[in-house]
């Protein structure tokens, strides 16, 4: 057993720190939402400035221009960026979709997509969910049909974060009838600037834009443009929301942290009927619980990284983070509303928020978070059947 | 960053696993918790041929230089088999404050004979407020003085052939090495649900001479605080293995048992408690390896301690409570052996500092003023 990071790795997060101190993540203008992960918000100037460090290809092999670091770099500086609350909204989705493409892509993917990527100017949205298709998500309905050297693809995604502004879309598309609803799936990545995309926000709780839906009405796209073959659209799902569960998950515990840490001053700072918030018992200890439970999650996540490093296979672990990792932010944000009492729900903009109103948008949008990406629900039974051998549910089909 | 156990760390939980799993059925378990002495002597003799006792012993007494994660591991697999015995206070706690401070006779005296499974070493600290603060120390007591007072919750004080006494002293706590045979001292169980023994040790003008003395006088917090750790990661891995096997339970009755025609685990209301419990265990569990793994490495360890302790404390409760709903009716009988984990893990998390107190050191530590 090691808890600790080699003095190699230590470096590197003090490279990180260093980048951060010259590059204040506060000056880097925002183009897209925060959704309360950990990312913070959406901003192509930053993640430019993360692609001239050379930290968007850093794990992938010399042979794709990359660095071939080991994982654990990567999550070093997922880490670091959470807890200095950089934004780097899109960085996760950017880089699941290189892996996606190193690993499955044709050579026009990887010529034209990957160098992108590496500079930062490419970033994706998810099309899997459809207006009928959420957690029962084999029932879409999106079709993808071969003319030639085209796919045309037709059919309607919603939920897909950051859509609008983003670069392309991984498209989950039917290429074909099959007995099983898990077969005869393909991906596809789509520009957005293919003619028949209708791209339309959708304006979320905190009265901004984060989720947008996609109308796609004939959009003809290369064959290159398939990732991988056809059919294995599901495989790729499964690996991505994977891998979108750890990744896009992993810095939720130094975010909280951070968030932790400016609840602890505010209570430090306030005094209420003559005494500091600090000296109640209750407002200690529900602090000193949430520290702990973040403890408890950094740890699984940590877990989990050194799995992946070592080629382990994790067929339940990422599921159970997520659940912990989500419902603790919630939990988290929930006791921040409580404790600021009366000046919780202060918008960022009035001259009287406390914490600049940070913790009534953490708040909203911790609400989404237990449905995006897997619910909890159907991620307990994932950890109930993969992780402790239950039988699953009787279903209709599958 | 690495999770994984060294070749020896494994070849001691699989032997530990083992022997307890042929060793300390049910059965066993049923008959040591209802006896007075409260543990199978025969089992403590064979444990110590597998050399436990003496784990954190130096080898020059016999034992076997090992460390605070090996403790861990093993104090686990004995939560796993809820194994009654005197491990925690006597080879963990006693242990860690003779092998720290004491003088070469006393080691002499204690180490070999401990190691060999025949001597057993109890420390005696918590008085009427139960709190193992330092300050909370009122019994008096100063080398070539005497004792008068009482001390409470002292687990297994009953078959202890010597105490390790905590007294407030004009320069600080002073600890004394006594004989639990010694002129003046008594000790009576206190009843208790949860299957332990804790005493009552009642001191009666008893003798205490400078060469009782463990460490320096005055200097006693310095020396407990380590032994105090010890004592609260070693409660916390045996919730951690109570729980563990709670879980074991939940999932193969979840599996087995069939109500309106297919097995109870597929139903979402079960499949998502089980995960609950999962998550509990494994949440416990990885707080408890780094604490250990810390403390082994000599790194600042107050705070990850304090969050172990909490967290399992509170984690590994609900575990059992939630088992008691899953397991059904059958779990409310004495003839099923839920209710001992149940009880060892509630014993457990408020032995060595209650979850309300690793918190308090947890608030300080995140910067709480």
């Amino acid at each position: 057993m090691n808890f600790e990071f080699s003095p190699d790795e230590r470096a590197f997060a003090e490279e990180v720190r260093g980048f951060l101190r010259a590059h204040p993540p506060e000056t880097f203008p925002i183009d897209g939402m925060d959704a309360g992960y950990g990312s913070g918000a959406h901003s192509r100037p930053f993640l430019r400035a993360l692609a001239d460090q050379g930290w968007l290809s850093l794990t992938w092999p010399r042979a794709f221009g990359g660095q071939e670091r080991p994982l654990t770099y990567k999550l070093l500086l997922f880490e670091e960026l959470a807890a200095a609350a950089a934004p780097f909204g899109p960085l996760a989705g950017c880089d699941q979709t290189a892996e996606g493409i190193i690993r499955y892509g044709s050579e026009h993917l990887r010529r034209e997509v990957l160098p992108r990527i590496a500079r930062g100017d490419a970033t994706f949205w998810q099309g899997f969910s459809e207006p009928e298709a959420g957690s029962d998500l084999l029932s879409l309905k999106t079709e993808a049909a071969r003319h030639g050297d085209q796919y045309v693809i037709r059919g309607h995604k919603i939920w897909s974060s950051h859509a609008g502004i983003s670069s392309y879309g991984l498209v989950l598309a039917r290429t074909g009838p099959s007995a099983r609803r898990s077969q005869g799936l393909s991906m596809f990545v789509v520009d957005n600037a293919t003619p028949g995309m209708d791209i339309r926000p959708i304006r979320s709780l905190t009265g901004e834009v984060y989720h947008y839906e996609v109308f796609l009405d004939d959009v003809r796209v290369p064959v290159a443009c398939l990732l991988g073959k056809e059919g294995e659209g599901f495989t790729q799902l499964l690996r991505g929301l994977d891998t979108d569960r750890f990744w896009g998950r992993f810095y939720k515990a130094p975010m909280l942290r951070r968030v932790l840490d400016e609840l602890v001053r505010h209570a430090n700072e306030t005094t209420r009927n003559g005494v500091p918030l600090a000296r109640d018992t209750a407002i200690r200890r529900r602090l000193a619980s949430l520290a702990t439970e973040i403890e408890a999650v950094r740890l699984l996540f940590y877990r989990i990284g050194w799995m992946l490093q070592e080629g382990l296979p994790t067929p339940y672990e990422t599921a159970l983070c997520k659940v912990m990792a989500d419902e603790l932010g919630q939990a988290v944000a929930a006791f921040g509303m409580e404790m600021l009492g009366l000046y919780a729900p202060l918008t960022q903009d009035s001259r009287s928020a406390k914490l600049r109103g940070s913790i009534q948008h953490l708040y909203q949008t911790s609400m989404g978070q237990t449905i995006a990406g897997g619910t909890s629900e159907v991620l307990r039974s994932t950890v109930a059947t993969r992780g402790l051998g239950l039988p699953s549910e009787p279903r209709a089909r599958d | 960053m690495d999770f994984r156990f060294t070749d020896a760390q494994t070849l001691l939980v699989n032997t530990a696993r083992e022997f307890l799993r042929h060793r300390c059925p049910p059965a066993v378990l049923e008959d040591s918790v209802a006896s007075e002495r409260g543990f199978s002597a025969e089992l403590w003799k064979e444990i110590s041929v597998l050399g436990w006792p003496g784990l954190l012993i130096p080898a020059e007494y016999g034992g076997s230089d090992g460390t605070i994660v090996d403790v861990a591991l093993l104090v686990e697999e004995m939560g796993r088999a809820c194994f009654p015995s005197p491990y925690v206070p006597s080879a963990v706690v006693a242990t860690s404050l003779l092998v720290a401070a004491g003088s070469p006779a006393q080691r002499e005296r204690l180490l070999p004979a401990m190691v060999r499974g025949d001597r057993l070493c109890v420390l005696a600290l918590t008085e009427e407020s139960a709190s193992i603060d330092p300050q909370a120390v009122r019994l008096k007591g100063e080398p070539g003085g005497r004792l008068s007072g009482r001390k409470l919750f002292v687990n297994d004080a009953h078959v202890a052939d010597d105490l390790i006494v905590v007294t407030r002293g004009a320069a600080g706590p002073n600890l004394f090495l006594l004989e639990t045979q010694r002129a003046g001292v008594a000790v009576a169980l206190m009843e208790t649900i949860a299957g332990e023994k804790p005493c009552e040790v009642s001191f009666a003008g008893v003798e205490t001479r400078p060469d009782d003395l463990l460490g320096t006088a005055g200097q006693g917090w310095d020396l407990l605080h380590p032994a105090l750790q010890a004592g609260a990661l070693a409660r916390t891995a045996e919730m951690v293995g109570c729980a563990q096997h709670i879980l074991e339970l939940c999932v193969e009755h979840a599996k087995a048992r069939r109500q309106f025609g297919r097995p109870l685990g597929s139903f979402q209301a079960i499949q998502h408690s089980c995960a609950d419990l999962l998550r509990n265990v494994e949440g416990a569990r990885y707080l408890l390896y780094r604490a250990a793994w810390k403390m082994q490495e000599s790194r600042e360890a107050t705070a990850d301690v304090a969050m172990a302790k909490a967290y399992a404390g509170q984690a590994c409760q609900a575990v059992a409570r939630r088992a008691h709903q899953l397991l059904g009716a059958i779990s409310f009988c004495e003839e099923h052996p839920l209710h001992l984990f149940h009880k060892r893990i509630l014993a457990a998390s408020l032995d060595f500092g209650d979850p309300a107190h690793h918190l308090e050191t947890v608030a300080t530590a995140i910067g709480l003023q």
